[in-house]
């Protein structure tokens, strides 16, 4: 046997675990061979050594402390458990609580946004959304919807509005008025005449008009103008407009003035649509307007278009229009006067008579 | 090597029950074998302590789980030897051991104590040389690998058979005995090593 095998029985021959034979062949080497023998004998002390350790003593207070330790982690979990609940929460049920609240928070921003700075806005703006819509359905409901809407808006205007602002709510729709000038007129005579205001106007007095009601009549005005294009688009009839050109007269003999009216009308190859007391509506040829306004003038000392009473108006200076149109207002549910241009080739004249 | 004698089936069943006094039973049963397992790997008394109560906080958490009563002696190592491998490893991260030198003072029970060099062929048996015996021991352990060191408390300290430390180790018995002179063998060399 040699010397490394000898020594890899060490273990065994310590344990006598060797069989006799075994043994007696380790021990044969180990005493002819002196360094194995002197290995052997280290080994057989180390393992003396080892087996002499004693076991140590578990220090005092060893149960006492591990139940502070279990009543600690008891603690700690509990104290966890709260705090942790929504983590430990399994994902099928987190995800649409997520969801659900984030929809929620979703749509009560949209409702707070919509809620809170629309309603004190001009009233225009809020029923602008709904206009393209209309006409995209092209849907007379819509419109007419859409109209009530608008009267709505603009009539609460002056009521939310301090007075000195009604004025300007006035004139605000002007710029408005003039991009539709050119297409407002477009309206049939039939319409003219069905949708005229009330005779009942004994206009030539300038009545005082409270300026909020002067606004409200004055608001709704460039509004059905609008809608008037979108119909005529449809071709459909349907009344509520402004008279692209308005001419008041001011005149001593309206006797004489209505005849003389009337003859120049007809020399003009025009024609007189509606007749309501001291407001005449005519239709004339477009190319014979500015002859027929200029002897018109003669007839009157002073006569203003359209736009310079509007002016005036909005000035609060002439007031007897505002009459007027408050009265037509009034007759007609809250319609304004209806002068129209008959298509392309002929325009509608709303010509007053005011006595000096 | 001494051994406890095995705990009574009752007392684990109850412990399982959740009565409290059981499990304080199988704690002053047990609790020597559990430390000084951890004391022999860990060479610390303090972290010995700490890991020996962890071991039972474990015990008391899963014992519902053990189905054979029989094998509680066996199913308390595995879980002695799992925490002192994990704590190992972890004091090993932290460099706990880095300074460990058998020249290193030596840390006993009742303090340090300053290391003399000590030739095993002397034999006064004294009550000194046996506590420098035992600690020049703990501190071989300590240079040991852990596999080796755990051969070695199992079965020269804590007097396990061959046939448990199989079981315990996953190991065939041949593989066992094999590694456990490997082991013995580093040790002495190191017990040399430090004696001259």
């Amino acid at each position: 046997m040699d010397c490394e095998k000898a020594r890899d029985r060490f273990s065994s021959l310590w344990e006598r675990e060797l069989t006799p034979f075994e043994e007696g062949v380790v021990k044969e080497h180990l005493s002819s061979c002196p360094e194995c023998q002197r290995e052997f004998d280290q080994f057989e002390k180390a393992m003396r050594w080892l087996h002499s350790v004693e076991e140590v003593e578990v220090p005092d207070e060893f149960l006492p402390e591990l139940y502070k330790k279990m009543e600690e982690r008891e603690r700690i979990i509990s104290a966890e458990k709260p705090r942790g609940g929504w983590f430990n929460f399994p994902l099928p049920f987190k995800l649409p609580v997520q969801a659900a609240a984030m929809v929620a928070i979703v749509f009560l921003v949209l409702y707070l946004t919509k809620m809170m700075p629309m309603g004190q806005y001009h009233p225009k703006e809020t029923g602008r959304p709904s206009a393209p819509l209309s006409v995209e359905k092209k849907s007379e409901q819509g419109l007419a919807q859409k109209e009530t809407e608008r009267g709505r808006g603009t009539l609460k205007i002056p009521a939310e509005a301090p007075r000195p602002k009604d004025v300007e709510q006035a004139k605000a729709p002007l710029p408005e008025e003039k991009k539709f000038e050119p297409t407002t007129p477009q309206v049939r005579a039939e319409t003219k005449t069905a949708e005229a205001p009330s005779p009942k106007a004994e206009v030539l007095a300038f009545k005082q008009i409270e300026s909020k009601e002067a606004a409200k009549a004055a608001a709704p005005s460039p509004e059905p103008g609008r809608i008037e294009k979108e119909l005529l688009a449809k071709k459909k009839p349907i009344a509520a407009t402004k008279p692209h050109q308005e001419i008041v007269l001011k005149i001593s003999d309206r006797e004489k003035a209505i005849s003389q009216l009337r003859e120049l009308v007809r020399q003009f190859k025009g024609e007189i649509v509606t007749i309501e007391g001291n407001r005449f509506l005519a239709s004339l040829p477009k190319n014979s307007f500015s002859d027929f306004k200029k002897e018109l003038e003669g007839v009157s000392s002073t006569s203003k278009t359209d736009e310079g009473i509007m002016r005036k108006q909005n000035a609060g200076g002439l007031k007897a229009l505002h009459g007027v149109e408050k009265e037509a207002v009034e007759g007609k549910s809250g319609e304004p006067a209806i002068p129209v241009t008959d298509e392309e080739s002929r325009i509608v004249v709303r010509i007053l008579l005011v006595q000096e | 090597m001494k051994t406890s004698p095995k705990i009574r089936r009752e007392v684990i069943e109850n412990c399982k029950a959740g009565d409290e006094r059981a499990f304080a039973e199988i704690v002053l049963h047990s609790q020597k074998k559990v430390f000084n397992i951890a004391y022999r790997m860990l060479g610390n008394v303090e972290e010995a302590k700490d890991l020996a109560q962890e071991v039972f906080i474990s015990v008391f958490d899963s014992i519902k789980d053990l189905r054979e009563e029989i094998r509680f002696d066996a199913w308390l190592t595995q879980i002695t030897l799992n925490h002192c491998r994990n704590r190992w490893k972890y004091l090993k991260r932290r460099q706990y051991f880095n300074s460990d030198s058998l020249d290193d003072p030596i840390e006993t029970e009742e303090g340090d104590v300053p290391r003399d060099v000590y030739d095993p062929s002397d034999n006064p048996e004294t009550l000194y040389e046996k506590k420098l015996i035992q600690q020049l021991i703990q501190r071989g352990l300590q240079k040991l690998k852990e596999d080796q060191r755990e051969l070695l408390v199992l079965r020269d300290l804590q007097g396990f058979s061959y046939e448990e430390m199989g079981e315990l180790l996953g190991l065939p018995e041949g593989t066992i005995k094999s590694k456990l002179h490997r082991a013995r063998m580093d040790l002495k060399r190191v017990l040399e090593r430090a004696a001259h």
